[in-house]
C-alpha cells in the first residue's frame, strides 16, 4: 500500500535538507511525497509527516535512512507533543504545513478565499468598517491603523488607484512574509483583492526583494493560476497584478522609497504629506501594505472583526507573528496574541540557548531595533509598551545573541549597515552614520577615546530627531542601547590616554 | 564594451524605449541589461541614457544606488554570505572570513580562475536555518566552514 508523506518545500526547509530527502527517496516504490508549506518550526526541519491511525505524526530532522521507520509509524511524535507548536495560538498561520502552496483548490477546500468572496458582496465602506472594528495595525513596522490608510485612499477621487504589497521584508531576522509568499501565495493575492475592493483599485504590484527569488517565482505562478481560474477580479473587472523585483536596497522597504523604486528611480525617501494614500505611485492614490498585514486581513474577513478585537491588548489587537532566530535552540515562527512579555516568549518557545551558550542580549525589531539585556526582558510584546521604552516591535524579528558576541564589533556592524543603506536624503543620516561607523571602527581597534563615545551619543541624538524616516531616526538605537547596557565593553576598549 | 556587445545592448535597449510621453523605467532597464550581460558596463551609461531619453546622471544615479546592480563583470558564480544579524549571531562573519581565505579572494572580488565572486548580503529570510550562504540562486543553511568548502567544489 502506498505511503503518503508530507515534506515542506519552503526555502528554509530546503536549506535544512528537505530536497536531499526528496532526492534520496525519488526511486522508492509505493511512496507519494507531497511538498507543502512549512509549519515554521524550522529547528525541526527537514520535517516529515505522515497520517497514522491515531492522527498526524511528525518525524523531525529526518534523514534518508529513516524511511523504513516512518513507513511503519515508528518514532513519530504527535503535534500536541511539540510544545513549540502546541503552545501557539495560530490563526493566520494555522494552515501552514498542510497544503501544497500552488493548489488553489486545496486553498479553497481548507477555507481560503472565503474572505475575498465575502468582500465581493460588501461595499468599500463596509470592508473598511470591518477593518476599523478589528483594530488591525500595520505589521510592516509603522503599526499605522490599517482602516485609516485604506479609507484615505478610498475617499480620494482618482481615475486610477493602486494596491502595493510591501514584500521587501528587509529586516534581518524576519521571514514571515517569505513564508506567506512561498507557502500560501493565494492568501496574499486574496488580501490585495480585498484592499482593491475597499479603495477602488484595479491594479496592483508586489514589490518583492530580489533576495527572495523563490517567493517571487511562486507569486508569479499563483497570479497566473488565479487569472486562469477567473478569480483575479475586483468588482467583476480584471485586476492587473505584477511582481516587481527589488535590487537590494533596505530603505526600499519604507513606503515612499518603495514607490520611488517602483517608478524606476533611486529609492529615495520622500516627505509625507502628501501620504501615498492620497498621491503615491505616479501621484495616484496608493495603499502600500505589508504582506503579513494583507494576510491578516483575509483572516479578519473570514472570522469577523470581533474575533480579532478580542485578542491581544487594549491598543495592540490580534496576534503577532514573532520570528525567532539567533543563538536559541528553537528558531522559528510563532503566532501568539499580543501581550506576553519578551521573557515569556523566550522561555516558552526559545528552548534554551544553543550549544550550551549563555544569553547576552536580544534584539527586537530588526537592524533598527533596540538591544535588550537579561534584566530588561519583562516588557510586554505590544506596540505601546515598546514605544514607551524607546523600542520598536518592527516586523516581529527577535534575534538572540550569546556570550561570544563582542558588543563593540556588533555595534560597528550595525552602523556599517546603517551607513551603507542610507538613501542620502538627510544629511545627518547620510553623514552621521558614516562618522559614527568611523568612530566605532576606531574604538574597535582600540584607538577610541571617551570623547568619541560622547560624540557617538551626540550624533545619535541628532539623527534621531532630524531624520525623515526611521532609517536615520532609529539607526543609532542598536549602538546606543549596546553602549547603555554593555558600557564596560566599550569603556575597556578605549585607549589609555596616559600612555 | 566591444562593438559586438554594444550592438547587442542597442538591440536590448530598443525594446525598452519608453512610449512617447511616458518616463523611462530606468531600474527595470538596468536589471534587464544585467540579466543579459551579467553586469551593466559603466561605459554603457551614455547609450542607455540616450535610448531612454534621460540624462546620464539619471542612469548613473540609479545604477549607483542599488547594491544588486554591478558595473564590473563578476565570476561565474556569486557566493553571497548573509550578514543579517540572525546569521551574524550564528558566526557568519567568521564564515565569510574563512571563505575569503579558502578561495583566495577578498570580499567584492572574483577568484583568479573566474569561478566565484565573493559578496555579502543582508538577509535572505533563512534566519532560522542559518548561517546562510547563497550560491547563484541556491540557498544553503546551517553552513559551517568545512561545509562551504565542500559545497563550492560542486561549482565549476
Amino acid at each position: 500500500m502506498a505511503t503518503t508523506l508530507y515534506l515542506s518545500n519552503d526555502t528554509s526547509a530546503r536549506a535544512a535538507g528537505a530536497d536531499q530527502l526528496a532526492n534520496a527517496w525519488a526511486e522508492e516504490c509505493d511512496l507519494q511525497l507531497i511538498r507543502t508549506s512549512s509549519r515554521g518550526a524550522f529547528f525541526l526541519e527537514p520535517l516529515v509527516e505522515c497520517d497514522g491511525p491515531a492522527g498526524r505524526l511528525l518525524w523531525p530532522r529526518a534523514t534518508p535512512g529513516d524511511l523504513p521507520r516512518i513507513r511503519t509509524g515508528i518514532g513519530g511524535v504527535r503535534l500536541a507533543d511539540v510544545p513549540f507548536l502546541a503552545q501557539q495560538q495560530r490563526f493566520v498561520f494555522s494552515r501552514f504545513g498542510q497544503a501544497e502552496p500552488l493548489s488553489l483548490t486545496q486553498y479553497r477546500v481548507q477555507g481560503g478565499w472565503q474572505a475575498a468572496d465575502r468582500a465581493a458582496g460588501w461595499s468599500p465602506e463596509t470592508i473598511i468598517q470591518e477593518m476599523k472594528a478589528s483594530g488591525l495595525r500595520g505589521r510592516g513596522g509603522a503599526a499605522f491603523p490599517v482602516w485609516n490608510k485604506w479609507d484615505i485612499a478610498r475617499r480620494t477621487a482618482s481615475d486610477q488607484k493602486y494596491v502595493v504589497a510591501n514584500a521587501d521584508e528587509g529586516d534581518a531576522g524576519t521571514y514571515c512574509d517569505r513564508m506567506i509568499m512561498e507557502g500560501e501565495p493565494f492568501r496574499l493575492i486574496e488580501g490585495m483583492l480585498i484592499c482593491a475592493k475597499a479603495i477602488g483599485a484595479d491594479c496592483g504590484y508586489i514589490y518583492c526583494r530580489w533576495e527572495y527569488p523563490v517567493a517571487a517565482g511562486t507569486m508569479r505562478v499563483a497570479i497566473a493560476e488565479a487569472e486562469r481560474a477567473g478569480v483575479l477580479t475586483v468588482g467583476g473587472r480584471p485586476f492587473r497584478l505584477e511582481v516587481f523585483r527589488g535590487a537590494g536596497s533596505y530603505v526600499c522597504g519604507e513606503e515612499t522609497a518603495l514607490l520611488s523604486s517602483l517608478e524606476g528611480g533611486r529609492g529615495m525617501v520622500k516627505v509625507r504629506l502628501p501620504y501615498p494614500a492620497v498621491a503615491g505611485l505616479y501621484e495616484k492614490p496608493t495603499v502600500v501594505s505589508n504582506v503579513l498585514t494583507l494576510a491578516t486581513v483575509t483572516e479578519i474577513l473570514s472570522r469577523g472583526a470581533a474575533w480579532h478585537a478580542a485578542l491581544g491588548t487594549e491598543r495592540s489587537k490580534g496576534t503577532v507573528a514573532l520570528q525567532l532566530g539567533g543563538r536559541i535552540r528553537q528558531p522559528g515562527l510563532i503566532e501568539i496574541p499580543f501581550g506576553s512579555t519578551l521573557r515569556e516568549v523566550l522561555e516558552r518557545f526559545g528552548g534554551g540557548m544553543a550549544d550550551g551558550g549563555r544569553f547576552k542580549a536580544v534584539q527586537v525589531g530588526g537592524p533598527l531595533g533596540s538591544l535588550f539585556p537579561e534584566s530588561q526582558l519583562d516588557i510586554p510584546v505590544c506596540f505601546d509598551a515598546f514605544t514607551e521604552a524607546g523600542a520598536v516591535l518592527g516586523h516581529g524579528g527577535i534575534v538572540v545573541f550569546d556570550e561570544q558576541t563582542d558588543m563593540v564589533e556588533l555595534a560597528r556592524h550595525y552602523m556599517t549597515f546603517t551607513a551603507e543603506e542610507s538613501c542620502g536624503t538627510c544629511s545627518p543620516c547620510r553623514i552621521g552614520s558614516v562618522r559614527s561607523r568611523e568612530l566605532l571602527e576606531r574604538i574597535e581597534r582600540g584607538h577610541g577615546t571617551p570623547a568619541d563615545l560622547e560624540l557617538l551619543a551626540d550624533l545619535g541624538e541628532t539623527m534621531k530627531v532630524t531624520s525623515l524616516c526611521a532609517h536615520g531616526a532609529r539607526g543609532p538605537y542598536p549602538v546606543l542601547t549596546a553602549i547603555e547596557h554593555f558600557g564596560p565593553e566599550f569603556g575597556n576598549r578605549l585607549r589609555n590616554i596616559d600612555t | 564594451m566591444t562593438e559586438r556587445v554594444r550592438g547587442a545592448l542597442a538591440v536590448l535597449l530598443s525594446a525598452h524605449r519608453p512610449e512617447p510621453g511616458r518616463r523611462a523605467h530606468i531600474l527595470s532597464v538596468l536589471s534587464a541589461v544585467q540579466e543579459a550581460f551579467g553586469y551593466v558596463p559603466a561605459d554603457a551609461v551614455p547609450l542607455i541614457a540616450d535610448t531612454l531619453a534621460v540624462t546620464e546622471a539619471d542612469v548613473a544615479g540609479v545604477l549607483s544606488y542599488y547594491p544588486d546592480l554591478h558595473t564590473v563583470p563578476r565570476g561565474r558564480h556569486a557566493v553571497r554570505v548573509c550578514l543579517g544579524e540572525a546569521c551574524v549571531a550564528n558566526r557568519s562573519t567568521a564564515l565569510l572570513e574563512s571563505l575569503c581565505h579558502v578561495v583566495g579572494a577578498d570580499l567584492g572580488r572574483t577568484t583568479s580562475d573566474g569561478r566565484f565572486t565573493i559578496e555579502r548580503v543582508y538577509c535572505l529570510g533563512n534566519c532560522a536555518v542559518g548561517p546562510t550562504v547563497m550560491v547563484d540562486e541556491q540557498i544553503y543553511g546551517r553552513v559551517g566552514s568545512e561545509d562551504l568548502r565542500k559545497t563550492l567544489k560542486d561549482y565549476s
